[in-house]
């Protein structure tokens, strides 16, 4: 550990302002480009020397509610958190549970985790790039981002029953299986998604516009970005080579080849260029899954033991768990576990408490925008008013996520 | 020398207990007031980041336990995360900020204090968070705070 | 006997071109019918390019055009809200201004051949200077409003016709040089067989570019700048004001459009005669087509571009718009010391 980053002071994060000359800016909770936020942005001149993002506008006290309700209870829960990524945020939660249960997830079933993940991680890039490209007033990339992204939630829907919602992993297994004709059905849409890539690159990435606004603005230097825990795609387009996906044994993703793709250039062109990135090696993990895919059971051994014969013959048939009777009240044995999962937006972190009852003592969850939101308050300090928007434009931070 | 050998021959002589209840996961108790002198080791060692910061509320022990959780972006420690936890005294809960050795303390610590009230000596922005700037309640996340359920509302005068 | 005697004598004022010209084409209901159809068209191609249908539901056999009718109308009905911190009077009526300022223009913008409102010999100098004034109505609007996001709208829009002014007089006057007059009507006259955009193309560009910063479409609509200041000056308006404002950048758009065909592409050439002999002004519908299809270029940028940063802005401006500009009056100069005659 270096001594500079050691000497990191709060301090830092802003620079001297002189009281008298700034110029105060309320930005949101009502304001075009805020989301659920308000920003304090103190301009000295058209410099930004101070940001202050006050964020809780949309906290629902998930951490508290969970200990009210049982455990499985709070898988709904929590994927309302980041209703466009919801089975990546809910998995965390998921692997914590399984971990303090002790349960193996059968072969299948982790490989429709990782499908559905995938599908949720391109889905949540493609809002994100959306936002950056309304946060310079480019329309287009807005609407295609978000036109393109309905692809995605489709194949989430024909796989899962529900377009954002999914509570599709559930402690043991998924709730339904592949649907057939659904790898043809996902070949095609990555085959669109390939050369739609291609058009985003011509009218967005390498439009003179996009360039001047987003290259080289708000750099995150590499000892910075590890130093402030910042996470997903904003770390490793500052060159550090981090992923959940690498650390944490969950879904397939210790049988699947896939790359992490890094960017050295940290700056907010090449925090939008990662996502890109991302989503053609999330299309290639969708491919490699639909090809492995074992057979097999989708929900554990233990848990289908308990389902009565009848159903157990319908699950079969239709392809849909039917929930045991346990899952009303499951006990985990005290102790606690903690699991990281990547998501869209980057790493998010579980820490379950277990006093043995069916409720959860605590569970702690820190999501990857409530760590990113030390971005907003620390790159746009230096550079000018107009380039808040791009750089809270390049963060994807989403409040919804960081406020729970 | 394997990272539990190295954690145990630094950390030996400030932790109460070092344990390790999971493969990925190694808890650090120490007592209050060597919190900071702990961390800075931990920090010495390569977990340079926090993935979270927590407290549980333990009324039956009249404590609250504060969790950090540190994690590390280089390859031989990513693995596994550091817990290093506290106890402070449920009716005066104050320990040492430890944002000057994790900077990105500085919300997980503000939320801690928001969410059960443990004041962060030195912490330089203790203020409302996610919870309203009015709140006057006690801290929500507290065992004795109730969830008021709103029930459902049906028809009218 | 009588009454047939004032209606003729009413029809042939309304014909005459004093008044025909700023009230009918190319003046104020031209204006309307422009307002309300190129928003629908910018709506339109921007949905094309963006896979959308657009504004479709009112009226859809027609695929919506009359939305902006219905908005209009909407505009007109709602209630008007002048904030308790505002200057009042200079909030209600830097509105109007806006709308009329950039219109004023027109009555020295000739439609066709002699077809003129007011026939002046400095028509060129006198549309610009007129149009020129419209930043200050903004200015006075964002200041009236007394909210930070206005102010840091009105000081961009500040900054902005300083970014632009100099160029877009100074490729104008490339032109009149080139043609040794300021007369606009004589400068279309002389393009009958060559339009000026081939003669000096450095000034067709230069007076193009800044012509988009002039009427804040993209990529330079830094003074609207939803995502940092909201609506930048126009914030506070509400109701038919914010129509008002809304309005008076494509008033103003149509206007230099007019003059930029009128100096670059040959103006009302080809002149129809068949339709000139109806009435004098209908001979110079070209014009009228061509400053319309010039519109509907610009306003299809906002389909391909984002929005360029205050400071880069008034670099392009400075550093690359005002170079060129004074190139074009060399280059103008050039061709007139090397003899090309027209």
């Amino acid at each position: 550990m270096e001594q500079s980053s050691l000497t990191f002071r709060y301090k830092e994060l802003e620079r001297a302002w002189d009281g008298e000359k700034v110029y105060e800016v309320f930005i949101g909770p009502q304001h075009p480009a805020s989301g659920h936020m308000r920003f304090i942005v103190r301009l000295d001149g058209d410099i930004i020397v101070n940001v202050e993002p006050d964020i809780g506008y949309v906290h629902r006290t998930m951490e508290k509610l969970a200990e009210t309700k049982e455990y499985i209870k709070s898988i709904p829960l929590f994927e309302r958190a980041t209703i466009i990524d919801s089975n990546n945020i809910t998995l965390g939660y998921v692997r914590a549970l399984e971990k303090l249960l002790g349960i193996e997830v059968p072969p299948r079933a982790r490989y429709l985790r990782t499908l559905l993940s995938e599908i949720n991680r391109i889905a949540s890039h493609l809002y994100g790039l959306g936002l950056a490209g309304i946060f310079i007033n480019h329309s287009t990339m807005f609407m295609w981002g978000f036109g393109d992204r309905e692809i995605w939630l489709q194949l989430a829907e024909e796989l899962t029953g529900a377009r954002l919602t999914h509570t599709y992993s559930i402690p043991g297994g998924v709730r339904s299986d592949l649907p057939q004709d659904f790898k043809d059905r996902a070949l095609k849409a990555i085959r669109y998604m390939e050369r739609r890539l291609k058009d985003y690159m011509k009218i967005f990435f390498n439009n003179p516009v996009t360039v001047a606004r987003y290259k080289d603005i708000g750099i995150l230097k590499k000892e910075d970005a590890k130093r402030l825990g910042i996470v997903g795609p904003n770390l490793r387009a500052s060159g550090v080579r981090y992923d959940a996906r690498l650390v944490e044994d969950y879904g397939a993703y210790r049988e699947i080849d896939f790359e992490v793709p890094v960017r050295e250039e940290g700056d907010a062109l090449s925090r939008l260029l990662l996502r890109i990135d991302e989503i053609k090696i999330s299309m290639d993990i969708i491919r490699q899954v639909l090809e492995k895919i074992p057979d097999g059971p989708i929900l554990a051994e233990k848990y289908l033991r308990l389902i009565p014969p009848k159903l157990r013959k319908t699950m079969e048939e239709t392809g849909r768990v039917k929930f045991p009777g346990l899952f009303a009240s499951l006990r985990p044995p005290p102790g606690e576990a903690t699991a990281r999962v990547e998501m869209g937006h980057g790493e998010v972190f579980y820490h379950i408490i277990s006093d043995g009852s069916p409720k959860p003592y605590r569970v702690r969850i820190v999501t990857p925008s409530f760590r990113n939101l030390l971005l907003l308050r620390y790159l746009p300090v230096g550079h000018r008013f107009m380039d808040f928007p791009a750089i809270y434009g390049s963060v994807d931070y989403f409040p919804p996520e960081a406020d729970r | 020398m394997n990272l539990r050998e190295k954690i145990e021959e630094k950390l030996k002589d400030i932790a109460t207990s070092i344990e390790y209840p999971r493969p990925d996961l190694i808890v650090i108790a120490v007592n209050r007031d060597r919190i900071m002198e702990a961390a800075q080791r931990i920090v010495e060692l390569g977990f340079d980041h926090l993935a979270s910061v927590e407290g549980v509320d333990l009324p039956k022990e009249n404590a609250i336990e504060v969790i950090y959780h540190a994690e590390s972006y280089e390859e031989e420690l990513r693995n596994t995360i550091v817990e290093l936890k506290t106890r402070v005294a449920r009716d005066d809960p104050k320990l040492q900020s430890l944002i000057n050795v994790w900077p990105n303390a500085l919300y997980l610590e503000r939320e801690t204090w928001d969410m059960l009230g443990v004041v962060f000596e030195g912490h330089p922005e203790l203020k409302r968070l996610l919870l309203p700037p009015w709140w006057d309640d006690i801290p929500p996340l507290r065992k004795d705070y109730k969830v008021k359920v709103e029930g459902i509302i049906v028809g009218t005068k | 006997m009588m009454v047939l005697e004032i209606i003729e004598y009413i029809i042939r004022l309304i014909l005459s071109p004093p008044i025909f010209a700023p009230i009918i084409y190319p003046g104020l209901v031209t204006v309307l019918v422009i307002l309300l159809s190129i928003i629908w068209v910018e709506r339109k191609i921007a949905a094309k390019v963006q896979l959308r249908y657009g504004p479709l539901y009112v009226s859809k056999p027609i695929g919506g055009a009359l939305q902006m009718l219905a908005d209009a109308t909407r505009f007109f009905f709602q209630e008007i809200i002048v904030p308790r911190d505002a200057d009042s009077i200079a909030f209600l009526i830097a509105p109007a201004a806006s709308l009329v300022l950039p219109l004023l223009p027109i009555v020295f913008v000739p439609a066709a051949p002699s077809f003129v409102a007011i026939s002046v010999e400095y028509s060129l100098p006198l549309v610009l200077a007129i149009s020129a004034l419209t930043p200050i109505v903004i200015i006075v609007m964002a200041w009236a409003a007394n909210n930070k996001f206005t102010i840091i709208g009105g000081i961009r829009e500040a900054f902005m016709v300083i970014a632009y002014e100099l160029s877009l007089f100074i490729s104008a006057l490339a032109m009149a040089i080139f043609y040794g007059t300021l007369n606009l009507e004589d400068i279309v006259s002389m393009q009958k067989s060559l339009p000026g955009v081939i003669l000096n193309p450095l000034a067709a560009i230069t007076f193009f570019v800044a012509m988009v910063m002039a009427t804040s479409r993209l990529p330079f609509d830094i003074v609207e700048g939803e995502q940092e200041i909201v609506a930048g000056p126009f914030t506070e308006y509400t109701g038919i004001l914010y129509g008002l404002v809304m309005g008076a950048g494509y008033v103003q758009l149509y206007i230099l459009c007019l003059v930029f065909v009128e100096l670059f592409l040959s103006g009302w050439y080809p002149y129809i005669g068949l339709l000139g002999e109806i009435y004098p002004a209908l001979g110079g519908v070209s014009l009228f087509i061509k400053a319309y299809l010039l519109m509907v270029f610009i306003v299809f940028l906002r389909s391909v571009y984002g929005r360029y940063r205050l400071d880069q802005a008034i670099s392009i401006g400075w550093k690359s718009l005002l170079p060129l500009s004074l190139a074009s009056v060399f280059l103008s100069l050039g061709l007139l010391a090397a003899g090309v005659v027209i």
